[in-house]
């Protein structure tokens, strides 16, 4: 329905649409990705480059904004901290965090089965 | 831009540029020291792999991967909407009801008459006055407007009104369309043909116009130079109407009729005002004092009432003219609505998502 209705305004090109649509489907993909990574705790950096390691490429002017909000909801516990002679914020789930990522991982395995049960049927 | 001696120094350099940017609060300190310490482990992380200190050029490389201070400040700023999604709806909805509904006809109707009356014949003179016009006020409503949905947003005024709704207060469910088009042109039908039917009786009955006053008063002149193009266009209001009552499935004609009719009906009225022309000593265009009474004691008193008659339908014609041109206004609004609608309809189905 967002597509006919992009089209049809000619508000905005095939590529763009793309870009757009591409968008909102990593956004919920990236919270439970960054939730995941964070069972363990680690900083910024080493987050952005476990992500990275499996595919998963986030910009640190995504990444940063994504950790403060999931803090704000009580998900994520960080702390500053002294590593290697420098200062680093350090994070990890939250037991509230820990609960939600797994109704998420529930919902996502369900969605998941019921896309590719759809994509079989096409 | 400076070299510096310390290559590292960038990096500070590239946090300044960011902070410029962002408001300074305790939050964006707090990001700002973790992209800092971000982009010292990618150098860290670099130099280890390549068993050297980086060089400018690679740092350089690592900052612009990073992206614009500028851009890099909107991603970690706060984010914040003028006018929010929730309002949004309203706000358009509230700007076009005031700039096209009240502003636009307020000035071709209004201003610009005015404008045209004390412009002396400069009319390019007049129209550029009203046009401004029109567009600073156009530009003041629509800031005003922005301002208070704005201050809106801010205090969630409106969602909280929004909260309270009761669906016992929704308004009752309208009539269909087609239903109350055809009662509409039935209405009107009879209607017309009564005027088409008075209008043809005058010329032998001007009873019918002036009552009692026929004894005195008579039909002037201009009645009888429009009689034809008024009768000609009440028989093509009356073929219209009953084309639409047979055919009641043909939107595109009932809209595109009604506009035409609108503009025969500015045409005829724009040329009886112009053949009317100004009010005068000796000046009867529409009535007149009856021949019979030339020359009687009273003549003189009936040639006022007279007057005062011809200004009279001077002035409703005036208003026939400023009603219609906003009829023909709201008519052609709503004809281009229905055709953007009808194009929106035939849109290809191939470029609807599979």
């Amino acid at each position: 329905m967002c597509a006919t209705y992009y089209m049809t305004n000619g508000s905005t090109g095939p590529n763009e649409l793309f870009e757009n649509l591409k968008l909102e489907l990593r956004r919920g993909c990236l919270t439970l990705a960054v939730l995941t990574q964070l069972r363990t705790e680690r900083y910024g950096y080493t987050l952005r480059k476990a992500l990275a390691d499996d595919g998963l490429e986030i910009d640190e002017g995504t990444l940063y904004p994504l950790l403060r909000r999931l803090e704000s909801q009580g998900l994520l516990v960080s702390q500053w901290r002294e590593e290697d002679k420098r200062n680093k914020r350090f994070y990890r789930l939250s037991p509230d965090g820990e609960q939600i990522l797994g109704q998420l991982l529930t919902e996502w395995q369900r969605i998941n089965e019921s896309l590719n049960k759809i994509l079989q049927e096409a | 831009m400076s070299t510096p001696k310390n290559p590292l120094e960038m990096v500070d350099r590239y946090l300044q540029a960011v902070r410029f940017w962002l408001p300074n609060t305790r939050r964006q300190e707090d990001l700002l020291a973790e992209l800092g310490e971000d982009l010292r482990s990618q150098i860290e992380d670099k130099e280890g792999e390549l068993g050297r200190a980086l060089d400018k050029d690679e740092i350089s490389e690592i900052l612009k991967r990073c992206g614009a201070p500028m851009v890099v400040a909107s991603r970690l700023g706060p984010k914040r909407q003028l006018i929010g999604p929730t309002l949004y709806p309203i706000y358009t909805f509230v700007l076009k009801m005031v700039v096209l509904w009240i502003l636009v006809p307020a000035f071709l109707f209004i201003v610009g008459l005015v404008n045209l009356a004390n412009s002396n014949g400069d009319w390019g003179k007049a129209i550029v006055a009203t046009m401004g016009g029109l567009w600073s006020a156009a530009f003041i409503a629509a800031g005003v407007i922005t301002l208070v949905f704005a201050i809106l947003e801010r205090t969630h005024a409106i969602a909280d009104i929004a909260c309270k709704w009761d669906p016992s207060s929704l308004p009752p469910l309208e009539k269909s369309e087609r239903k109350k088009s055809l009662f509409q042109t039935n209405c009107e039908l009879v209607f017309n043909i009564f005027g088409f039917v008075w209008l043809l009786l005058i010329p032998h009955h001007p009873f019918l116009v002036f009552g009692p006053a026929s004894a005195f008063l008579g039909i002037g002149p201009i009645f009888h130079d429009f009689y034809l193009p008024f009768v000609l266009l009440a028989a093509a209001v009356i073929v219209r109407l009953v084309v639409m009552l047979a055919r009641p499935q043909w939107r595109a004609f009932a809209l595109g009729s009604q506009i035409a009719q609108a503009v025969a009906t500015l045409v005829l009225v724009n040329a009886i005002l112009n053949a009317a022309g100004h009010p005068s000593a000796d000046w009867h265009p529409f009535v007149t004092v009856a021949n019979t009474l030339r020359g009687t004691d009273k003549y003189t008193q009936f040639v006022k009432i007279a007057a005062i008659v011809n200004v009279s339908i001077l002035i409703s014609f005036v208003g026939t003219w400023i009603g219609v041109s906003i009829a023909g206004s709201i008519q052609t609004w709503e004809f281009l609505k229905y055709i953007r609608k009808q194009r929106i309809s035939h849109e290809p189905a191939s470029l609807q998502v599979q």
